[in-house]
């Protein structure tokens, strides 16, 4: 048994020695493949990442019918602020808000010469928690707070919510169809190139069944080669993958609009690495393993 | 040793390649197949060693019915059997010592027996001294000779040669019938197609002849 192993493995590793074009060529499809579909992920997964950041701008502005006593700030404060869904809490009294207003007016303050200070309604804003930071969560916030106090309206940007999640979905919608394409076509690729090196190599296919070699025996060496070189592909990847992140897809998102200065771009955690690597291992072997079905008949 | 029934391998309805064979070889025999290219000789061997299935009839190796043989049995019945072929059927990329290895490993052997029947097996047909070299910086003859040392060093049952000399010159012809008699001495049998008829005239032996897949005369030499 162990004399069997050994011998497979240094079947593999030798037969990878004697056709080394064929041997680069089936490494190098197979890290371009998958560095190309794991780019596309990074790029996905940053602009959704950066969507999510957009989120926080979320609030809810609940306009007050009459300003309330002071005394009673603090409580409905704490009672908005028991809600599941709700972060913070702030009140903005009639003159904070006309503060505000005379802030954005900037250099127009003039307008306001005469007008009372307590012209604007009062209000309650409520940041919400992330995962609440969506139309389903704000509408029941609103639900919510509408019961909970006497109020003109409730604010919460409908408008521009609807027309978010809508690009939300449509990114979502894009990335999985693109997503599966890619990793067809990847997947298509790296099995006509493990086909093609398996058809130079038919003669051998071919004579290690007539001198009476089972199944198995011809099979594993291939699959164990490639195994190593779906090995050496998804380390290969992961460089070509560092370098498109740090030359293209930083670029690219950094000067993307609405994008943050303080954004972190996201790249591969740790064990998505692993399963990168691990993804080219699978790549190896299911290639090989279906295209042995076709060469190898006894 | 080969028994054959009612035999027929039909490739399309309208081309038969071995029509109603009946046969038998015995244990120790050699016996040229011979016949006109075209007249079904290469099916006929490739029958033996189950790389054809044929269409109707039986086929009885040592008694083992091998047409109703599985897939996962042929390889067993394959190491019985040593293969020469007209265009030798050499692995270029491996030395001639891993050409030879290779059909004993594929029996699993051990890599200590393995190396010891190599050895001798290269030095049966006069190679010994080319072990690391490859089969493409060798002659037309030496590659052969190396294809005879695979196919001998599993010690086969039957020996099948498919015009082994057909692209050789006469000496080297000689050599390598000199390699078939010393086999088939040991106890091999022997199935050599040629259409060259000076080698039954130096080595006369029993001769199967087969035209548009029939047997059409079967042969034993005068003196015998």
């Amino acid at each position: 048994m162990l004399e069997r192993v050994r011998y497979f493995i240094f079947r593999a590793l030798r037969n990878m020695r004697q056709w080394p074009f064929l041997c680069t060529a089936s490494i190098l499809t197979m890290a371009v493949a998958l560095a190309t579909v794991a780019s596309f992920f990074l790029v996905v997964v940053n602009i959704e990442q950066l969507a999510q950041r957009w989120t926080k701008e979320i609030q809810i502005v609940a306009y007050l019918d009459k300003p309330v006593p002071t005394q009673q700030i603090a409580a409905i404060t704490r009672q908005l602020k028991d809600l599941p869904e709700v972060e913070a809490v702030e009140y903005v009294s009639p003159r904070q808000a006309m503060e505000r207003f005379k802030q954005r007016l900037h250099n127009d303050t003039s307008l306001l010469e005469g007008v009372s200070d307590d012209l604007l309604p009062a209000s309650f804003e409520l940041g919400l928690k992330a995962p609440f930071r969506n139309q389903q969560g704000v509408e029941a916030v609103s639900e919510k707070v509408d019961n909970l106090l006497d109020l003109d309206e409730v604010r919460y940007g409908q408008n521009w919510l609807e027309r978010f999640n809508s690009f939300v979905r449509m990114l979502h919608f894009v990335g999985v169809v693109l997503g599966a394409f890619l990793l067809l076509a990847a997947l298509f690729i790296v099995s006509n190139t493990i086909k093609l090196t398996l058809f130079a190599r038919r003669d051998e296919l071919e004579i290690m069944s007539l001198v009476g070699a089972t199944m198995p025996f011809i099979k594993v060496p291939f699959i164990l080669e490639g195994a190593v070189q779906g090995l050496i592909g998804g380390f290969l990847s992961l460089i070509f993958l560092l370098f498109s992140f740090h030359f293209v897809i930083a670029h690219g998102l950094a000067s993307f609009w609405l994008t943050p200065a303080d954004f972190e771009l996201l790249f591969l955690s740790g064990s998505q690495q692993l399963l990168l690597i691990f993804a080219g291992v699978v790549l190896g072997v299911l290639g090989s393993f279906s295209s042995l079905r076709r060469f190898v008949r006894i | 040793m080969i028994q054959l029934y009612n035999v027929t391998k039909r490739f399309s309805a309208d081309s038969v390649a071995v029509k109603d064979l009946t046969l038998q070889i015995g244990k120790g025999e050699f016996v040229y197949v011979t016949g006109a290219s075209g007249a079904g000789k290469t099916t006929f061997l490739r029958m033996l060693y189950a790389a054809e299935k044929p269409t109707k009839g039986q086929i009885l190796i040592e008694g083992q019915n091998i047409t109703r043989y599985r897939s996962h049995q042929i390889p067993f019945l394959r190491r019985k059997i040593g293969v020469v072929f007209q265009d030798f059927k050499l692995l270029n990329s491996r030395s001639v010592y891993e050409n030879v290895a290779f059909a004993l490993e594929a029996q699993g052997k051990k890599r200590y027996e393995v190396s010891k029947k190599v050895y001798q097996a290269l030095k049966e047909v006069g190679l010994e001294h080319r072990l690391q070299r490859k089969p493409m910086e060798l002659s037309g003859g030496e590659q052969q000779r190396i294809a005879i040392a695979r196919a001998l060093v599993v010690d086969p049952l039957i020996l099948i040669a498919d015009e082994p000399s057909g692209n050789l010159d006469q000496d080297v012809t000689l050599e390598i019938m000199e390699l078939f008699k010393r086999a088939n001495a040991r106890g091999t049998t022997v199935l050599l197609a040629t259409h060259d008829h000076s080698l039954n005239e130096r080595f006369p032996r029993r001769i199967i002849t087969l035209d548009k897949g029939k047997l059409i005369g079967d042969q034993q030499p005068l003196q015998m």
